[in-house]
């Protein structure tokens, strides 16, 4: 499908035969989560009438997510959750009311299914069973009612966050639902985003007709647009509501909210007036004609930069979305290599403990070891668990400066004993003292960024570099966030900041450094890194011979083709598949150098197959290397040549052949045509999705801990205990987004016996030559094998 | 409250959907650390080059999905899931193994498959992980050594050597790593909506 879609004169075509908004009830509702020892909601009572726009806050704990997972239908049927009383949609349980409820999360991320747009946009319609002649008429009305203008194959992986939720808007119209439920839909984007949805759900949802319940922290942008405001009670039920107006009027609900850490319309917390050092401090670092970019050899994303920070200052880096901010920053920060130029720090920095003055890369900082980077500049990651590194908030607190080492030795900088003062009056400065033994991933999101803050704090760096430090925040942990970083400015440490929040700017008193071009059409998260394994073809690829065949045409084309050559060792029948392979590789779109990029760990793995062989194999003939216990003759090199040659011919007809298939026409034809089970099938497709997102992941990990103190240099055992701590990392990440994306795709409907197929998977004629030729190649390469005299099965 | 808390509907053998997800994204991001390992397990290869059958000793690196998504998932079918899914990750990622790879994965998530079943799905403790890291070992041992034979002029002893290599691999790398990994997951909390989510509180021999 690689036409455009026009937009329709009306965006909802039948909009009367859409059902009409959905009723909520809740009666002395409640719901416990497993493993924990007080109830989220407890003693619910509520009514939204049908059509109803709802905003529902509270403080953070009070069951507002919870609420809206229960009516979406997704808190897991768990044998070690609880709940009471009654909630119910339109009269029906709310656990029965699958299909009439759509719901959206914060993390864009996991609102996302499929590969391609159209797919997604349909993904809950087909588990809705919809006839697939309807399903598209539906994805086109709904992309054009959120103002997507995308062709329908267009990759989900190019959008911004905020065309990301607004994909997951259209997907949720799709399956006209008469409920639909937004989870901070944007609490993870920037002030453009946020605006681009929330005119989109204005629009959109307004249109349908769908009762809207929306969960969100910062409510000024959305305070218009709905007609009620129920305000939940932590742990319990209802603390009041009213029109927005009503309470967000100056009055005692309003000052409780706020107290509560809401972010009520026109509300900045209060924060103590303060003076700006008057004298400017020593210089601390300096970064002269520099260019960064996230990958060497990639295009810079800002480049001609001078700038200069000296102690006390306070820099914010502002600029659009992908204008290459954070770039910047992990540059300055010595976490990324200068695309060019140079980041230097000066002696402000370097400071009196540094030994080797003078010496090459000594002023440079992406050289110095992490236990030197620790104690000169902290770096704060958007994602504060990116950063945890140790099993309890005390460890976390002592990690940096127990690693912390004097510049040019292996000397520690701080007793045992400093270290403990240091931690203990870290706990108490930021109220973490009594979960000093908890996890701590186990924290609530603003604990989570004021630990993840004060780790970085406690190796004492002259420079901080945060990352968003404000983002999905409360107006709680805002506050003390710019009470903590003004006092690191009164004591003479540098900030430099990437933020978009112009309030957090203003309590710090920062200049504006702002970068980047206008706003480009590709956001970010489109830029390759160029290092991360790609699993989708290229279009190249996509559009081929063998790109466009059944992908299970494909893989019995290849089982026939190399079949012989698992059966025997010898060098004629894998020669001639070889030969024949590479002849087709312009039949799967692959150049030569992609094909050897695609190839060179095939080359390593036979030539050590071959190696080994040839080392133990049976000698004959004359002895050409002797190793005393083994030795190398003409006889077993040649045998060890045939073994390498071997293990090269069974992969490369595959990876030719797969590096022209889309997982999504694996899945489909897996799913239609071999018949596997459609929820595994698909469930490991949606999986397969966040490969490049967890790629990128353990990237920003490896900083993230470089930035902590965790060096990636040193012996083996030291690198493989910090490898082993980053895969634990990563798979945390990967789980959570995993159970995220679980709840997406529930809510839309998935994991029911029987659902409809938009994109039908079929055979064509192509297909049945393409495994005429697979088992031709196959029958040749015995018939040569025999005919030649060298047929020699591997079991005999 | 007016009412009492009653417990939802036990599910204890059947796959939900987060159960489904969660498996193939452990198994996605296996397919990142082999990706990872790659890179640095070439450089090891010169450390297996005078006796080439040892090389099994760091194979326990591409069967740990199996006994984690066991360990972690703990529904029939996941240790098997798991490996599969990883293996096709790393088929169309590009491996050196070409489509043989998928069935390796099939044998070697049967080897784990096999311990957690004749536990009932009941058991999930340090010895069953051992015990299924490596029979995974062996599989995948005997499936590459026999029945694809990569390794043809091996000794029948050689061949013997490589699959005790590869289940001494399962046993310490598949086995105790993914039941050392499970355990530091769940203290995270990462593990709540799993069956494994207590895995940390549980008795090591249990």
């Amino acid at each position: 499908m690689n036409h455009r879609l026009e937009p329709t004169a009306d965006p909802l075509p039948d909009a009367g035969a859409a059902p009409r908004g959905c009723t909520v009830k809740a009666r002395g509702w409640a719901w416990k989560h497993a493993g924990r020892d007080t109830p989220a909601v407890a003693g619910l009572d509520l009514d939204i009438a049908a059509g109803e726009r709802v905003l529902l806050v509270g403080p953070s704990g009070a069951g507002k997510s919870t609420l809206l997972h229960a009516l979406a239908g997704v808190l897991q049927d768990d044998e070690d959750n609880a709940s009471a009383g009654e909630l119910s949609i339109d009269g029906q349980p709310a656990d029965r009311a699958s299909g009439r409820t759509g719901l959206m999360q914060q993390d864009p991320e996991t609102q996302v299914v499929q590969a391609r747009v159209g797919d997604d946009v349909a993904f809950g319609a087909e588990n809705l069973c919809v006839p697939a002649a309807e399903i598209w008429p539906r994805v086109a009305a709904c992309l054009g009612a959120v103002g997507l203008d995308l062709p329908l194959d267009h990759p989900t992986s190019a959008l911004s966050g905020g065309q990301k939720q607004r994909l997951a808007l259209a997907g949720i119209l799709a399956m006209r639902p008469g409920l639909v439920l937004l989870d901070e839909p944007t609490a993870n984007l920037d002030p453009d985003g946020v605006r681009e949805v929330r005119d989109a759900v204005v629009a959109s949802v307004g249109r349908s007709g769908a009762t809207l319940v929306i969960v969100e922290h910062r409510v000024a942008a959305w305070a218009d647009a709905v007609d009620r405001v129920i305000v939940l009670e932590p742990g319990g039920g209802v603390a009041c509501q009213g029109s927005p107006a009503e309470l967000f009027a100056p009055g005692p609900v309003r000052d409780r909210l706020a107290e509560a850490g809401v972010w009520v319309p026109g509300y900045t917390p209060p924060l103590p007036a303060r003076v700006p050092a008057a004298a400017p401090g020593t210089g601390l670092l300096r970064a002269r004609d520099l260019a960064v970019a996230r990958a060497p050899r990639t295009a810079p994303a800002l480049a001609d930069l001078d700038l200069g920070i000296r102690a006390g200052d306070a820099l914010c880096i502002t600029g659009a979305n992908g204008a290459g901010k954070s770039t910047l920053a992990l540059t300055l920060a010595g976490l990324l290599p200068e695309r060019s130029g140079r980041v230097e720090a000066r002696p402000g920095l370097l400071g009196p403990t540094s030994a080797g003055v003078g010496a090459p890369g000594e002023a440079r900082p992406y050289l110095w070891r992490a236990g030197e980077l620790v104690t000169r500049i902290g770096t704060v990651f958007q994602e504060p668990e990116h950063q945890f590194v140790t099993a309890t908030v005390r460890d976390e607190l002592a990690y940096g400066p127990r690693h912390a080492r004097r510049p040019g030795s292996n000397e520690r900088l701080h007793t045992d004993a400093e270290i403990d003062r240091r931690v203990d009056a870290l706990l108490d400065r930021l109220g973490l003292r009594e979960l000093q033994d908890a996890n701590p991933f186990t924290l609530s999101g603003g604990e989570k960024r004021r630990l993840s803050v004060a780790t970085v704090l406690a190796a004492g760096p002259r420079l901080l570099i945060l990352d968003e430090p404000t983002f999905g925040q409360d107006a709680n942990t805002w506050r003390e966030l710019a009470l903590l970083l003004r006092e690191q400015l009164d004591d003479g440490v540098a900030v430099i900041a990437v933020t978009h929040d112009a309030a957090f700017a203003a309590a710090l008193d920062a200049t504006p450094y702002p970068v980047g071009r206008a706003p480009s059409t590709t956001p970010s998260a489109a830029v390759p890194t160029g290092t991360a394994p790609v699993i989708e073809p290229d279009a190249a690829g996509r559009d081929s011979f063998f790109g466009r065949c059944n992908p299970l045409a494909k893989l019995a084309a290849v089982v026939l083709a190399t079949t012989p050559l698992i059966a025997s060792l010898d060098l004629v029948s894998s020669t001639l598949v070889v030969l024949v392979s590479l002849l087709l590789l312009p039949l799967a779109g692959i150049g030569p150098l992609r094909f050897l990029a695609r190839a060179w760990p095939l080359l390593v793995a036979a030539l050590f197959a071959a190696w080994g062989t040839a080392l133990v194999g049976n000698d004959a003939g004359a002895v050409l290397l002797d190793l005393g216990l083994a030795t190398v003759s003409e006889g077993s090199l040649v045998s060890g040549l045939a073994t390498g040659l071997r293990v090269f011919a069974v992969a490369v007809p595959a990876v030719i052949v797969l590096s022209s298939t889309d997982p999504t026409d694996l899945a489909n034809a897996l799913a239609q045509q071999a018949r596997l089970p459609h929820r595994f099938v698909l469930g490991a497709l949606a999986g397969m999705r966040l490969l490049g997102l967890l790629s990128e992941e353990w990237t920003t990990l490896g900083m993230a801990r470089r930035a902590r103190g965790v060096g990636a240099q040193g012996s083996i055992p030291q690198r493989m205990r910090a490898n082993a701590g980053q895969s634990l990392g990563l798979m945390v990440q990967a789980i959570r987004r995993a159970s995220r994306l679980a709840v997406t795709m529930e809510a839309k409907g998935f994991g029911g016996r029987q659902r409809t197929w938009a994109r039908t998977a079929a055979f064509a004629a192509r297909d049945a030559g393409l495994v005429a030729g697979g088992l031709l190649l196959g029958a040749a390469a015995t018939a040569a094998a025999l005919a030649a005299g060298t047929w020699n099965l591997v079991w005999g | 409250m007016s009412n009492t808390l009653t417990a939802a509907a036990t599910t204890r053998r059947s796959w939900r959907v987060v159960d489904i997800v969660v498996a193939s994204v452990i198994a996605v991001a296996s397919g990142i650390i082999f990706w990872a390992w790659n890179t640095t397990h070439h450089l090891l290869d010169f450390l297996f080059l005078a006796f080439p059958p040892s090389s099994a000793l760091v194979a326990g690196m591409w069967l740990f999905p199996a006994v984690l998504g066991a360990l972690v998932i703990r529904k029939p079918g996941a240790a098997l899931f798991c490996e599969m899914v990883a293996a096709v990750v790393s088929s169309l990622l590009g491996s050196e193994y070409g489509w043989t790879v998928w069935v390796s994965g099939l044998v070697q998530g049967l080897g784990a498959e096999i311990v957690v079943a004749l536990f009932l799905y009941r058991r999930w403790s340090l010895p069953v992980a051992l015990l299924a890291g490596l029979l995974t070992g062996i599989f995948g041992g005997v499936n590459d050594a026999f029945v694809f034979a990569w390794f043809p002029d091996y000794t029948t002893a050689m061949k013997f050597a490589y699959v005790g290599c590869m289940a001494v691999s399962g046993l310490v790398i598949a086995g105790l790593g993914s039941w050392a990994l499970t355990r530091a997951l769940s203290r995270t909390g990462a593990l709540a909506a799993l069956a494994s989510r207590k895995a940390s509180q549980e008795r090591i021999a249990g």
